[in-house]
């Protein structure tokens, strides 16, 4: 079963990721903000991460940078899934590594469909 | 008066910016509940749609939907069978009657064999009278007196025999004949009543097969439709955290606004634009705060419709398919019983029939040897009539009674010699029409039954795979049935959702009515419109803490006086968009 990490700093939004990819046959770790995130990936081994972009203590592009830097994280897919829509933060997220960028709300089968693309 | 500087308008603004807060820690441990409580929902939702789905499949089974195949060639050949037997029976009827005809003919040949015995007695004793008379010289008649004796006494016997014999197969046959014609028209009846019973069948199947097919379309479009409600819950969820952004960020602008405030003072046209700014900065937050409200009114609204959708699922659609099943089951199971009954009476009718051609056979036997021993008593009185008569001559005038004695026996013979002839011919009749029965009957038995067992055993097991599913919706309907139970009663605890988080949010439209009366006593004051200059100036205060498309398109609204634009579809979702 693949290993996906949920970040964002609110339960809920933790909560539905974790619901919509559990019923898709995934098995999802979650994580409070960007630290306790690079801290859980840095345990365990995920397939694919999915954070927020503002979180306290450190924020979605902070962690994906460091997540890159990571061993085993070089080339593991990461989407933000925020509210933000501007293109600036788009461009800050793929320069700091991100592969793909969902605006809140997200749809789930297509969120699903990509991840099935992605986790192969 | 100016209002710049008045701290109850910043005190206002700091409670509001309080008041926001609380809404907030309110409202995201309202949402962690909705969210929880829905997981449980939508757990349990899967749990019954998995049930439902287990009933479809069964139904959608090939082994359940080829019973109608099988019910239509179980007809066919229940059909070809009656067909068959009646043709049979309407054969072998006409040869059952022809051969009653020739038992009664042969009847009375054995009737006649008994007469003539009856006459040689008479001249066996006309004979030892003659010999007496004659004295030494009728010595030699003696031995004709003798055989005459001993022919009468063998006829005698075995024409009674024989005769015993065929009238209880004449009675045999008649009872079959009866037995044939009353089956016929009773068979020709239930032929015509197993077509019109087995095209009613066939209709119920078709009916019931044509309405289980449906079941499955109306289950997943039921399936879509919670997929759809979950898919808007789950959108709806996240759409608090839009609204909590929101409002943390009006909480911020109202903070700076305040500051603003108490930073202006005096009179004069920096003050006038300055209360411009403010009472553009709050107008700003009115809107904000109007598109949260509707935002909030739009996925409440969306929670509660899942909720009401989840509370009108039903059962009964998968709770008759079971019933629908057994219908089905039980009409066909009846017309397979009809059809293995007349199938049994056809074999019973058959097994008398041949029971019947079989002791005709036995009875055959009997005449075969008669018509052996009538030959040698042919030949016999033939030698006797040539003896007596030559001896006859010998003794002259004397032998007058002898001769005429041996004329009578000549007669006899003949007469006997043209019964034999006769008796033969009707036994070689009724043995062929035997054997034409008997081909009838086997033709019949092999071809039509063979193929009627066949079906028969096929629709046994398909009416067995409609037992079982019927057996397996049942239960599985009940299980549904009590899991939609346990559902709606937890949606019965849960189903506040909606008005609890209508009640947290309500606390948003006293702020907004603060927030507004200090934008109309700023709006009084001010120097009137912003100009394009200072709108760009709030726009570029404010737009750091707008991270999202709706606050900056809510913003840009407010500051050109345009309608509130409309609360983001939460239903519909966003893409995910790849690098």
């Amino acid at each position: 079963m693949k290993q996906i990490l949920t970040v964002d700093d609110s339960s809920s939004i933790r909560q539905m990721v974790s619901f919509t990819l559990t019923k898709a046959d995934y098995q999802v770790a979650e994580a409070v903000d960007g630290r306790d995130g690079l801290a859980k990936a840095g345990q365990q081994k995920f397939d694919l991460i999915i954070t927020d972009l503002n979180m306290p203590n450190m924020d979605g592009i902070q962690m994906i940078a460091a997540l890159r830097k990571l061993p085993g994280y070089g080339f593991t897919p990461i989407l933000m899934l925020t509210t933000e829509s501007q293109s600036e933060k788009k461009d800050e997220g793929r320069k700091a590594g991100a592969t793909g960028w969902i605006v809140k709300p997200f749809k789930a089968d297509q969120l699903i469909a990509v991840l099935q693309k992605l986790v192969k | 008066m100016g209002v710049a500087g008045r701290p109850d308008v910043t005190c206002t603004l700091e409670k509001a910016g309080q008041e926001l807060r609380s809404i907030l820690l309110n409202s995201a441990e309202e949402m962690d509940r909705v969210g929880r409580d829905f997981e449980d929902l939508a757990h349990r939702m899967d749990v019954i749609l998995n049930l439902a789905a287990e009933v479809i499949g069964c139904v959608e089974d090939e082994r359940v939907s080829s019973i109608l195949s099988k019910v239509q060639t179980l007809g066919t050949e229940a059909k070809k069978f009656i067909q068959e037997r009646l043709l049979a029976s309407g054969g072998i009827l006409e040869i059952v009657t022809t051969e009653a005809k020739s038992l009664a003919h042969l009847s009375q040949l054995t009737r006649s064999q008994r007469s003539i015995a009856r006459e040689t007695q008479m001249l066996s004793v006309l004979t030892n009278i003659e010999v007496a008379r004659l004295g030494d010289s009728g010595v030699g008649f003696e031995y004709l007196a003798h055989q005459l004796d001993d022919f009468s006494q063998s006829v005698a016997k075995d024409t009674k025999e024989l005769t015993s014999n065929t009238d209880k197969r004449k009675v045999e046959i008649e009872e079959t004949r009866r037995m044939l014609g009353i089956e016929e028209p009773r068979m020709r009846e239930e032929f015509a009543q197993i077509e019109a019973d087995l095209g009613d069948a066939l209709a119920v199947v078709d009916h019931g097969l044509t309405e289980l097919s449906g079941t499955p379309a109306r289950f997943r479009s039921c399936v879509e439709e919670i997929s759809g409600q979950i898919a808007g819950v789950v959108a709806a969820v996240q759409a608090n955290d839009i609204t909590r952004q929101q409002l943390e960020h009006v909480c911020e602008a109202l903070r700076l606004i305040s500051d603003e405030i108490r930073q202006v003072g005096g009179c004069g046209p920096e003050a006038g634009n300055s209360q411009s700014r403010i009472s553009a900065g709050l107008a700003i937050q009115v809107y904000q705060l109007k598109s949260v409200r509707a935002t909030v009114d739009d996925w409440v609204s969306q929670i509660r419709n899942c909720l009401g959708g989840i509370l009108k699922i039903s059962s009964s659609e998968v709770e008759r398919i079971g019933p629908v099943v057994l219908d089905q089951e039980r009409g066909l199971a009846q017309q397979l019983s009809r059809i293995e009954a007349i199938e049994q009476a056809c074999q019973a009718s058959a097994a008398k029939v041949e029971e019947t051609f079989a002791a005709l056979s036995t009875l055959m036997q009997l005449v075969s040897e008669h018509l052996e021993k009538s030959r040698a008593v042919r030949d016999r009185l033939q030698v006797l009539t040539f003896n007596s008569i030559i001896e006859a001559s010998h003794l002259g005038t004397q032998a007058d009674a002898i001769l005429e004695i041996s004329q009578s026996i000549k007669r006899i013979s003949a007469m006997w010699s043209e019964m034999t002839e006769q008796s033969g011919k009707a036994k070689e009749e009724i043995l062929g029409l035997v054997e034409q029965a008997k081909r009838k009957i086997d033709a019949c038995s092999e071809a039509g039954r063979g193929g009627l067992q066949e079906a028969q055993a096929e629709t046994r097991a398909g009416l067995e795979n409609l037992r079982a599913a019927a057996v397996f919706a049942s239960k599985q309907a009940t299980e549904i049935e009590d899991r939609i139970s346990e559902l709606q009663a937890r949606i019965a605890t849960t189903g506040s959702a909606g008005d609890r988080l209508d009640a947290c949010f309500a606390h948003i439209d006293t702020v907004l009515g603060e927030v507004e009366e200090s934008r109309n006593q700023f709006e009084s004051d001010s120097a009137g419109a912003l100009g394009s200059r200072e709108q760009a100036e709030v726009e570029a205060k404010l737009s750091p803490f707008y991270t999202t498309e709706i606050e900056r398109e809510v913003m840009r609204a407010a500051l050109c006086g345009a309608p509130l634009p409309e609360a983001q579809q939460i239903m519909a979702g966003n893409d995910v968009e790849l690098f």
